[in-house]
């Protein structure tokens, strides 16, 4: 019997970077790097572990904006495409390397790229949440939700129906995609803010998770730690992160992806190899991208770099996983003397950590969960729905408002790069409400219309644009599609009201911005409770 | 003539024969192309155009269109108030040409000259804000063509409204627009506890804690290597602690 839960959760997204009206579009790289690097790798994970009778729990959120592109025809295309230029690559690497220290890795990278392919066409047919409803209907993964464009809601709550459509949309989407609605929802950037819990509760989800201090900070002092979870008075449950297991693996210097014998992120053949050479794997105007192939370890603090080592980098893996471990055995050990209850350490990620910035991510995770299974009975994998059906008895406190971003709060949100753009997203949100409060059961090219409208002001309102904004890098893509989706909505208004719409621009949004085909703008609309909360 | 005959109706049969050849390969051509042209669908032009052309940097790129302006005034009267931290609010605000002329109109026509912006900052923690029941105030002086401020309270878990209005030279204080109520979230452990649910010292002496241990910590770490920040780390994470040491947690 074990003595303590540990809860990984992993929340994959991406923002909706879908442009059709471009062949090559830099930032529809994200998504396919993310693909080779992260999504199939981990889907190779848990089919290694599912095939080897291993059992596992694991929670992972994915975002709608993510589940609409890797369901997107066009992209699927694209990805198909920008994956067979990679295994060209990839073949010419093997020649180009015989003889070198860094033939091995390329064979690694060619073998990799075949399985991806191998797995992208033919075991899911394109479509990878096929692949992750699969785990979750073999009871390995509890598969939740995230707000519909990953809003950050504390900051939209000024119109409390912009929030609830946030979920609705993102419940209604994963409904139809994994068969049964989420029993959790993954709070964007782990934002919490009074009142938001309401709203999950209406769309019957039962958990979110909040940064440490979120739980420890509550209203009341809880009992456990961040080592139970709290229940708002709502009824929702909220689960604190685990400062330790977090740290170990999120920190690029003080934890496991910065050591020496993993692969280094930053020297990519793209930007490394000969121009003429490396051309036709790199974006059409010439400008040098990460293509994947690395062939270098961290090897230390320095420039110097010398090559990556599979089997070294292997070996660190499985060290890793069993230095997580022991960790985790030890904390659960020394809390369950004091608690009356085993404790649960919620470990959350972001997804993408795990292959594109730690390459042996998703390798050290299947690493751990063997250990755990095989060598040790202290720790047990479980999802925060398993835990609140075990222990359905939880102290009552309001969360504190927070987030996991830098200092812990609004900030990174709302600070002097990013300021400019509520006042926008207030004022459409307001318009929006009051669109749906004005049209009831619009029909025809108006509906197309109110629902575009809702598609657009979603869009602008995803949290990345402003993070974007305040890291200073890749600013100006962030500021004009907060600008392009908001001004598309303002003409849509104003096309509505005055009963003048433009059906062809319309057909051409609806085209471009395709997220969410099923949406209902009557989200929006005004209820009785909202009034009160809007104050 | 009957010489001719056969001479003519053998560059006739040339002829014929020619257009034959040379006909029948095109429609052939034509036909074979026209199942093809059905099934790419449009995103593939590009692709063509890209194998057949040299790829000369940017030439044939459509240059993105312009990003469009976003309006500077929505001519709606608002102020609204929103949390950064424990120790920060946001304001922003828009006043309307019909609210100034009203204030004129009422307070004389040279009222609007004659006084100054002011942002006053109501403590309003524990009330029923009526306008005149606020825990205390503050005002802040603001330069006439802004429209929003950051505004340090400095006061974690306490309950704050705003009023922008003008300030007569005499100190009278005229409120144009009042903001929604906003509360600053703790930055400490609650002194509240649970009978019920009495804590456990010792599982809080197991925290090292920190602030803000997620991907922002990878966004700082990385913005000193190159400036490419990886994909999908979108979400911060562990920064450094703030600096207020309230934020420590003690035991």
């Amino acid at each position: 019997m074990a003595k303590g839960y540990l809860a990984l959760v992993l929340h994959a997204h991406l923002p909706f970077v879908r442009h059709p009206e471009h062949e090559h579009f830099l930032e529809e790289r994200w998504l396919y790097e993310a693909i080779t690097e992260t999504y199939v790798p981990l889907l190779h994970v848990f089919e290694r572990l599912v095939r080897d009778g291993i059992p596992f729990r694991l929670t992972i959120s994915l975002s709608p904006t993510l589940v609409s592109m890797l369901t997107d025809p066009l992209l699927q295309e694209r990805y198909s495409r920008h994956l067979g230029q990679l295994m060209e690559l990839a073949d010419k690497e093997v020649e180009r390397t015989r003889n070198t220290p860094f033939h091995e890795t390329a064979l690694m990278y060619q073998k990799m790229f075949r399985e991806i392919a191998h797995t992208y066409h033919h075991v899911y047919g394109r479509n990878l949440v096929q692949g992750f409803r699969r785990f979750q209907e073999l009871g390995r993964l509890e598969v939740i939700t995230c707000a519909a464009t990953h809003g950050y809601l504390p900051l939209l709550m000024i119109n409390p129906e912009a929030v609830r459509a946030q979920i609705a949309v993102a419940v209604d989407l994963h409904r139809r995609h994994f068969g049964a609605p989420p029993r959790g929802l993954w709070l964007p950037e782990c934002a919490y803010g009074p009142g938001i819990d309401r709203f999950l509760k209406e769309f019957g989800i039962r958990y979110f998770f909040t940064d440490t201090h979120g739980v420890l900070f509550a209203s009341h002092r809880p009992r456990y730690g961040v080592f139970a979870p709290i229940y708002c008075p709502s009824g929702i449950a909220a689960f604190g992160r685990d400062v330790e297991s977090s740290k170990q693996v999120w920190s690029a210097q003080e934890g496991y992806p910065g050591d020496f014998d993993y692969r280094e992120f930053y020297r990519d053949i793209g930007f490394d190899l000969d121009y003429d050479y490396i051309k036709p794997y790199i974006h059409p105007d010439g400008i040098r991208v990460h293509t994947g192939i690395k062939y270098y370890r961290i090897t230390g603090r320095t420039n110097h770099k010398e090559p990556y080592v599979p089997d070294w980098a292997r070996e660190k893996a499985a060290i890793h996983a069993g230095n997580f471990m022991f960790n985790r055995e030890l904390q659960i050990k020394y809390l369950s003397q004091h608690m009356d209850r085993p404790p649960i350490i919620v470990a959350p990620y972001d997804a993408e950590l795990f292959g594109h910035w730690w390459f042996e991510g998703p390798l050290w995770l299947e690493f751990l969960i063997r250990k755990i299974h095989f060598d040790q009975d202290m720790v047990e994998l479980i999802t925060p729905g398993d835990y609140l059906q075990r222990f359905p008895c939880n102290q009552v406190a309001r969360p504190c408002p927070s987030s996991w971003g830098n200092k812990g709060y609004n900030e990174v949100w709302l600070c002097q790069a990013n300021d400019w753009i509520y006042r926008h997203l207030h004022m459409a949100a307001s318009r929006m409400v009051e669109l749906a409060n004005m049209y009831h059961n619009a029909q025809g090219v108006l509906r197309r219309a109110l629902n575009q409208a809702a598609r657009e002001l979603l869009l602008a309102q995803g949290s990345d644009w402003a993070f974007i904004m305040s890291t200073g890098t890749m600013v100006d893509y962030a500021v004009r599609r907060t600008k392009t989706h908001l001004s598309n909505f303002l003409r849509l208004y104003e096309e509505i009201k005055g009963q003048r719409i433009d059906e062809g621009w319309l057909s051409w949004l609806e085209y471009a911005n395709n997220i969410f085909p099923d949406i209902d703008y009557a989200w929006y609309r005004t209820r009785k409770e909202d009034m009160m909360v809007a104050g | 003539m009957s010489a001719v005959a056969p001479l003519f109706f053998g560059i006739a049969l040339v002829v014929l024969l020619l257009v034959i050849f040379l006909w029948i390969p095109r429609r052939k051509a034509v036909q074979k192309a026209e199942p093809t042209e059905k099934f790419i669908p449009p995103l593939f032009t590009e692709e063509v155009a890209e194998e057949l052309a040299l790829p000369v940097p940017s030439a044939a790129e459509p240059s993105p269109p312009p990003v469009p302006e976003l309006p500077a005034r929505y001519g709606v009267d608002r102020l609204v108030l929103m949390v950064r931290d424990p120790y920060w609010l946001y304001a922003y605000w828009e006043i309307t040409a019909t609210r100034q002329e009203e204030f004129n109109a009422t307070y004389g026509p040279r009222a609007w000259n004659i006084t100054r912006p002011v942002l006053r900052v109501y403590d309003v923690t524990g009330v029923a804000f009526n306008g005149s029941n606020a825990n205390s105030f503050v005002d802040i002086n603001v330069p006439e063509e802004v429209d929003n401020w950051h505004i340090p309270v400095g006061q974690p878990n306490r309950s704050f409204c705003v009023d922008l209005g003008r300030m007569f030279p005499d100190g009278r204080f005229i409120t144009l627009l009042r903001s929604n109520v906003v509360t600053t979230p703790r930055s400490t452990l609650s002194e509240c506890l649970d009978e019920e649910w009495m804590w456990i010292e010792e599982v809080y002496r197991s925290y090292r804690f920190q602030f803000g241990v997620s991907s922002p910590m990878l966004i700082h770490e990385a913005a000193g290597r190159v400036a490419v920040v990886p994909l999908g780390i979108s979400s911060p994470g562990f920064g450094p602690p703030v600096p207020e040491s309230e934020a420590k947690i003690k035991v």
